[in-house]
């Protein structure tokens, strides 16, 4: 016991090793976020001293990019792990690492979720309210208490899969099956489940008609596999250019038939949305016509969501078209994808439900400086622990860094060409 | 190859410990400008006056002469008999289009009583032979600490409501077996001989926490 | 390699330890720019403390607890206002339910009902909290996107014109307590729906959810003007509330369990308040809501049930 303890804390300390030490361009780039960190936790510093009147937000308009970039990386999260699927049920070996690199991107996205829940709360001192046994939570009423749940067990279970299956290349021992299968199935239903129920957490809001919709739920997972999966796009590549890690194309293939489904699906809904506000002309669609077309002069959020469907209709373009195949083109339509679904979800749903008031009243929001600031250093974290996460794993997949090989000179970080190998 | 490696091993090297100083100093820097920041007062409040303490008064409009009475006020004004004759009826006054004359000792009276002046009877509230009480139609005398009988006399349905505590504001204690609850009078709002209720000035609007909007918003049109 | 084996060994072992020294200043430098980045928080003062910290949800406060609880704010209240204030835990009086009318034909709009729950109810100055929210409505709808929030006519009732304050409606079917993820927010016996300050963590769902926004948040510290304060307060009332927490319009529970009427209804000028006991059927209000025949509950659909009833006399 004491042996095996004694082992995981070799593992830990070479892993903590090998995320501190590296080339220039590893210190830079950490060096850059670690800046943009602290610049967020100093605004968060003032905003727990002054309270959250130096944010936008306002009893008009109470939730804003705080709750925007939750709801949007809550379906990055879902869907890094949809990525499992190819690989367990149509058995493909050829993604089957990739899948751990699916994982932790779920795990910096629960990360930077459970941080964007934690500063937009008025009393974060109180947190212990909302542990069951401990304090009151009010499940099976309340769906915030059933998001509690759901993200922290969700962190739980892919911290536990991707510990485990790393831990066991690195002991260079066969991961036994039963110790984490069930829990990858676990994770795919989970991870439906946790954006399912964000989703009710604005539907379930009788008043306020643009919330409360059915499609919600739909457009919500739909576009978590579109931006979801087109980060993955993208982060394989910098694995790739980066590191010796060899991705396949047929890996970054693969992910390219969800974005393209998915995004398909995603325009169809938003179609489908745009026809029940509009055609039928009744008043429940205030908060549509202030964020398509504007409401008694307020016009602040058309450009944006116009810009957004833009965006998102030039990716599906791209993406249905053959010439999505050519990685330059996947990634203009990747890029595309994710700036027009974090515009959809977060200006284009959470601030739109609360112009105009239950009473009527218009009053903008526009997110303040330091808002801002805390926003990007949640934001430069969870980009800070995603490359942490790759850097620990990248090496451990490859067999470099193994059990076999402790005790021996460190690993080299760069090879003979310069490139980083770690 | 392993020459040319390791030199481009030995720029990279190089290049590392440049960034490394770099940020060590950047850090440091940083942490300076965290602390001086954090010396300046960044927030302030939107000064937003005190409202006038006139809109948070309870006391009604009007006092009526029983109120007058109660009080021990100067009731000097109200000595009707100080000028006119116990066993002569005051005379009233009609000019060519049948409107009342309102007598220049009475002309703080303003006659407004029901529409197309209807009312501008004195004597279909007030007793010419006694006018210190005021009268019904079915000849009862009303005295003036009893008003709402005579308003109730042709105002039925509001008089039933005020009695039922639905007309007028009741005050004090909902639950009557904790304390007493206090009822006004109908002069105490409606002045008898205008009893529509003028128009006052309203207290200041709300202001929203971020944006100023104290600029006056027209309602929409129906659409 | 080159010729000369330990020239090499040694040179790379120097370029090692320096490497691992900026390292270490790197290191360093970070960590000093952490702990400076969280200067501000010297200024955090009496955010909290360590009884505050660990005080119970109030229904599981024996009496013992809540005295405690009280000599604490009454100790508070006290050292920032100057002022000891009487605070009490009012219980629900028993066969009470309270239902609020208002009386759309009489209201003039003169707002002063706002004010006198601010005085009432020790709401922030600056910024402006208030509970009640007076709407000029057109005559002929009832759809209070047509309202006007921030009328400012010089004279008040403007024909053509009616005006309708709204607050908490005190519903029987409350969404804000469904969704309150810690129980911070609950239905009484007595029907209105109240708010521990103390365990509310402020996440503002409840203000998503009502569909009358009737919740108001602090955003920061509230600032209760001195000579306006009301020394009579109560735990579920009108106690000065904290930075980051829920608060609405209650009723005016220290007022109304002691069998009074509320602020509003106190200083509206016209009687256009009603208030009072459903379940007497002397009260005025159970006289209202049997005989009079026009009854609005405010966006009825939404199953919320309100106990506040807007009616016309002509």
């Amino acid at each position: 016991m004491i042996s095996a303890l004694h082992n995981y804390f070799v593992f830990l300390k070479r892993c903590g090793r090998v995320a501190l030490i590296g080339d220039w361009r590893y210190y830079a780039w950490m060096g850059a976020l670690t800046v943009v960190c602290l610049f967020g936790l100093n605004a968060y510093a003032k905003q727990l001293v002054n309270g959250l009147i130096i944010t936008g937000m306002s009893d008009e308009v109470s939730w804003g990019v705080y709750i925007a970039n939750f709801t949007f990386l809550v379906g990055v999260a879902a869907a890094a792990v949809m990525m499992v699927i190819p690989v367990y049920i149509y058995d493909n070996k050829e993604l089957h690492d990739l899948v751990i690199f699916g994982e932790l991107l779920a795990v910096a996205a629960i990360i930077m979720c459970l941080a964007f829940v934690t500063v937009d709360l008025g009393r974060p001192d109180r947190f212990w309210h909302l542990i069951p046994g401990i304090g009151q939570m009010n499940f099976p009423s309340s769906m915030l208490s059933w998001d509690v749940l759901v993200l922290n067990g969700y962190l739980i279970l892919n911290v536990h899969i991707c510990g485990y299956l790393l831990y066991s290349k690195y002991q260079n021992k066969s991961p036994a099956k039963w110790f984490y299968i069930p829990f990858v199935f676990l994770a795919i239903a989970w991870a439906v489940s946790i954006h399912t129920v964000t989703a009710f957490l604005y539907v379930g809001l009788g008043g306020r008609p643009f919330w409360n919709a059915s499609i919600v739920g739909p457009r919500f997972l739909a576009s978590a596999f579109t931006a979801g999966p087109a980060i993955i796009i993208l982060a394989l590549q910098i694995i790739r250019k980066f590191t010796t890690y060899t991705v396949t194309n047929k890996a970054i293939l693969t992910l390219r038939s969800i974005v393209q489904v998915s995004m398909i699906i995603n325009v169809f809904l938003l179609a489908c949305e745009v026809f029940k506000e509009f055609y039928s002309g009744t008043t429940h669609s205030a908060s549509a016509k202030y964020l398509f077309i504007g409401l008694h002069g307020h016009y602040a959020l058309v450009p944006w969501i116009w810009t957004a469907i833009t965006f998102n209709l030039i990716a599906m373009g791209i993406l249905v078209l053959p010439v999505s195949r050519s990685l330059r083109w996947l990634d203009v339509a990747c890029v595309l994808s994710i700036v027009g679904i974090w515009i959809e979800k977060g200006m284009g749903l959470v601030i739109p439900g609360f112009i105009p008031t239950p009473l009527g009243a218009i009053v903008d929001y526009a997110p303040t400086l330091n808002e801002t600031l805390v926003c990007l250093g949640i934001w430069a974290f969870g980009l800070l622990c995603y490359t942490i996460f790759l850097r620990m794993s990248v090496p451990i997949l490859q067999g470099r860094l193994s059990k076999l090989n402790e005790g021996l000179p460190e690993v080299q970080s760069n090879d003979s060409t310069g490139k980083s190998l770690i | 190859m392993e020459k040319s490696g390791s030199s481009d091993g030995r720029k990279s090297g190089a290049l590392t410990n440049y960034w490394l100083s770099g940020l060590t100093v950047g850090f440091l820097g940083l942490a300076i400008f965290f602390v001086i920041s954090s010396n300046k007062k960044s927030v302030s409040q939107p000064n937003i006056a005190l409202v006038d303490k006139k809109f948070l008064e309870t006391t009604p409009w009007r006092q009526t002469y029983a109120d007058l009475v109660k009080a021990k006020e100067d009731l000097s004004d109200y000595d009707c008999y100080g000028c006119h004759d116990k066993a002569k009826p005051p005379l009233i006054r009609f000019d060519s289009n049948q409107k009342l004359i309102i007598p220049k000792e009475h002309a703080n009276i303003q006659m407004a009583h029901g529409a197309h002046e209807r009312n501008n009877l004195c004597y279909n509230c007030h007793n010419e032979q006694n006018l210190l009480t005021l009268q019904v139609r079915d000849e009862r005398n009303i005295k003036f600490d009893n008003i709402p009988q005579l308003c109730g006399s042709c105002h039925g349905p509001t008089y039933r409501d005020w009695d039922a505590g639905a007309h007028g504001r009741t005050s004090g204690y909902w639950d009557r077996s904790l304390g007493n609850s206090t009822r006004l009078s109908c002069a105490n709002c409606h002045n008898p001989h205008a009893p529509h209720i003028p128009t006052r000035e309203p207290a200041p609007g709300p202001h929203s926490l971020h944006q100023d909007t104290t600029h006056h918003e027209r309602a929409e049109a129906l659409h | 390699m080159n010729s000369s084996p330990s020239y090499t060994d040694k040179a790379s072992d120097a370029a090692m330890s320096r490497r691992s020294f900026l390292r270490g200043c790197a290191a360093f430098g970070g960590v000093s720019a952490l702990a400076a980045s969280l200067a501000p928080l010297r200024e955090l003062g009496d955010y909290t403390n360590t009884e505050q910290f660990l005080q119970k949800y109030y229904k599981e406060l024996t009496p013992s607890d809540m005295t405690k609880v009280i000599a604490r704010i009454e100790g508070e209240v006290e050292r920032q206002y100057g002022i000891r204030p009487h605070v009490r835990d009012l219980k629900p009086m028993d066969g009470v339910e309270f239902v609020y009318a208002l009386n759309l034909t009489r209201c003039i709009g003169c707002r002063k009902c706002v004010h006198a729950c601010v005085k009432e109810n020790n709401q922030s100055g600056s910024p402006e909290i208030q509970y009640i929210r007076v709407l000029k409505m057109p005559h002929g709808s009832m759809d209070v996107e047509k309202g006007n929030h921030n009328y400012d006519d010089k004279q008040v009732p403007e024909k053509g014109f009616f005006y309708m304050p709204i607050q908490c409606q005190q519903c029987k079917n409350p969404p804000c307590v469904k969704v309150c993820p810690v129980n911070a927010t609950w239905q009484e016996k007595d029907g209105i729906t109240v708010i521990d300050y103390d365990w509310c963590i402020g996440c503002r769902y409840c203000e998503a959810a009502c569909p009358y926004w009737a919740r108001r948040f602090n955003f920061t510290k509230p600032d209760i003007p001195k000579e306006r304060l009301n020394p009579d307060m109560a735990y579920l009332g009108n106690r000065p509330r904290k930075q980051g927490v829920m608060e609405k319009c209650h009723f005016c529970i220290q007022r109304t369990r002691v069998g009074k009427y509320p602020a509003c209804l106190e200083v509206c000028p016209v009687g256009a308040r009603k208030f009072g006991n459903i379940l007497d059927p002397e009260s005025e209000i159970s006289y209202i809501l049997r005989e009079k025949r026009v009854f609005i509950q405010l966006k009825e659909e939404m199953g919320t049930s309100p106990r506040f009833f807007y009616y016309f006399d002509k």
